[in-house]
């Protein structure tokens, strides 16, 4: 299993005429087997900085390495979940699922060995019929996440898989998302722009300045799990994670 | 649909009914406007001694090979066009002006090319086709949700991979908008091109019926050659865009 390092990455942004530095040096070191939020302000370069680990977006300064070797492009050891799930409409759930797996090749029959298996995880075997506009926004981030956790990757980066959740759905995948790191022992880097969020799920939260970005301040959180969003000891984290943002949404 | 299935039988009845009314006035001589009833005689002598059938067979084949050509030379164009700048800037602008030439003007062409044949009417279909096909499925594969190719890509997906499993089923929808109108293009192309080559078909037949004075016969032609049109948008495109609008939630 790899470590995962970013080093002074760098990223501007053309805008109009001029060039706009949304990175600004970011430095982060991700163990394996870690769960770390990264808040921010919106349009702070969060998500960017997770499309750059993923290798769908360049960088202009920096490097990112992943078991000792720097990494450009896309790979199936880092696997994105995105924020609308980008399922594909023209493919049942289960195919879905099985994307990445027909990509590699793989037997049909071995496929759905499998895919069942996640389907399950995600409680879908009842859904692996049925087409993506036939599911709940909250089903749809369950696919999206068997989808990427049938690659088996080392690291699954995640880019605010739930901001689109209405608030109860929320609350039960953000305990399900914490059994399945617990099972599945995945590197996870989590963007999130809502702080309870944040402090359920991380083990580290990592707070993102302003544009240009850097890695302001780093919470450890040593709560025991399963937590839920109304934990009352996690409220302090909380105010604590809130005062670090604040003034940077206050900059813009 | 079903409501007005009466009032639609009651409509064509209609028709059919002045029709008959005009032509037994006898205003017009009956080689000039034929009844109804010979019009049917027509067809019925066509089809019992296989003429009709032949005809058909011959525009259906150049159709098909037609469209065919149209079809996998669109798809191949539009993707590149699509995915590559420099042939979008370069072969798309030649692809917006060869669009706009109807493909009955591909006809001297295709005779000087391709002589007085098969080969040359294929061409003529393919040629009324493919732009359509080419431009539709452009505009399929630049609307694609670039989350769709980004997660393909991350899930290990490219070259012919991504072209066959995310590229041409994203746009798909819009592929058969393109589909259709290349198939209307084809269908006007095959029976106008075959008018002017005068060899087999049914435009050849049109034109036959025309040569001998024949007003029944080229009656009841365009009556087959419509008949084929509705069957075919009806059957096959119909079909095909439910079946595709369901599967992506937007029937």
């Amino acid at each position: 299993m790899g470590k995962l390092e970013a080093r002074d990455i760098v990223k501007y942004f053309n805008h109009e005429s001029h060039k706009l530095k949304a990175l600004g040096g970011i430095n982060l070191k991700v163990d394996s087997g870690d769960f770390v939020c990264l808040v921010g302000p919106s349009g702070c370069g969060k998500s960017t900085f997770l499309r750059i680990v993923a290798g769908l977006e360049t960088k202009d300064e920096g490097e990112i390495i992943f078991d000792g070797r720097p990494v450009t492009n896309t790979g199936p050891e880092r696997i994105m979940v995105f924020q609308e799930g980008a399922l594909f409409p023209w493919l049942k759930v289960q195919d879905n699922v099985e994307f990445g797996l027909r990509m590699a090749g793989i037997p049909k029959d071995k496929r759905m060995k499998i895919s069942n298996r996640y389907l399950d995880m995600m409680q879908l075997t009842k859904f692996a019929d049925y087409y993506t506009y036939q599911l709940s926004t909250g089903m749809k981030q369950r696919v999206a996440i068997a989808r990427a956790l049938v690659m088996d990757p080392d690291v699954l980066l995640m880019d605010e898989p739930f901001a689109a959740l209405d608030a109860q759905t929320r609350d039960l995948l953000l305990v399900e998302m914490q059994l399945i790191w617990e099972k599945t022992k995945k590197t996870i880097l989590f963007v999130t722009h809502n702080v309870a969020e944040a402090a359920v799920l991380g083990n580290r939260i990592v707070v993102f300045s302003n544009r240009p970005s850097i890695i302001k301040k780093e919470f450890e959180n040593n709560f025991p799990r399963p937590r839920v969003a109304e934990d009352e000891s996690l409220l302090e984290l909380q105010h604590e994670i809130l005062s670090e943002l604040r003034p940077e949404v206050k900059k813009k | 649909m079903a409501k007005y299935t009466i009032g639609k039988i009651a409509f064509y009845a209609g028709i059919i009914a002045v029709w008959y009314v005009v032509a037994a006035a006898q205003i017009w001589p009956s080689n000039i406007f034929p009844s109804p009833y010979e019009v049917a005689e027509d067809l019925a002598y066509g089809i019992t001694d296989g003429s009709l059938f032949y005809g058909v067979a011959v525009s259906m084949w150049r159709l098909a090979v037609g469209l065919a050509i149209a079809l996998g030379g669109g798809i191949i164009l539009g993707i590149f066009m699509a995915r590559v700048e420099i042939v979008n800037q370069t072969i798309g602008s030649l692809v917006l002006g060869l669009q706009s030439i109807p493909s009955i003007a591909w006809v001297p062409l295709a005779i000087l090319w391709f002589g007085l044949g098969d080969g040359g009417i294929i061409f003529v279909v393919a040629i009324g086709a493919i732009f359509a096909m080419t431009i539709n499925t452009y505009t399929g594969v630049k609307n694609i949700d670039p989350h769709y190719v980004e997660a393909a890509r991350n899930m290990g997906a490219g070259g012919i991979k991504l072209v066959t499993s995310v590229l041409i089923p994203a746009a798909f929808p819009h592929m058969i908008s393109g589909f259709k109108q290349g198939w209307a293009f084809a269908w006007r192309g095959v029976i106008g091109a075959e008018l002017l080559f005068s060899y087999l078909g049914l435009g050849f037949l049109l034109h036959a019926g025309r040569s001998l004075n024949d007003v029944s016969q080229v009656i009841a032609i365009m009556l087959v050659i419509m008949g084929i049109g509705l069957a075919i948008d009806g059957f096959v495109f119909k079909r095909l865009e439910s079946h595709v609008m369901s599967r992506w939630g937007l029937g």
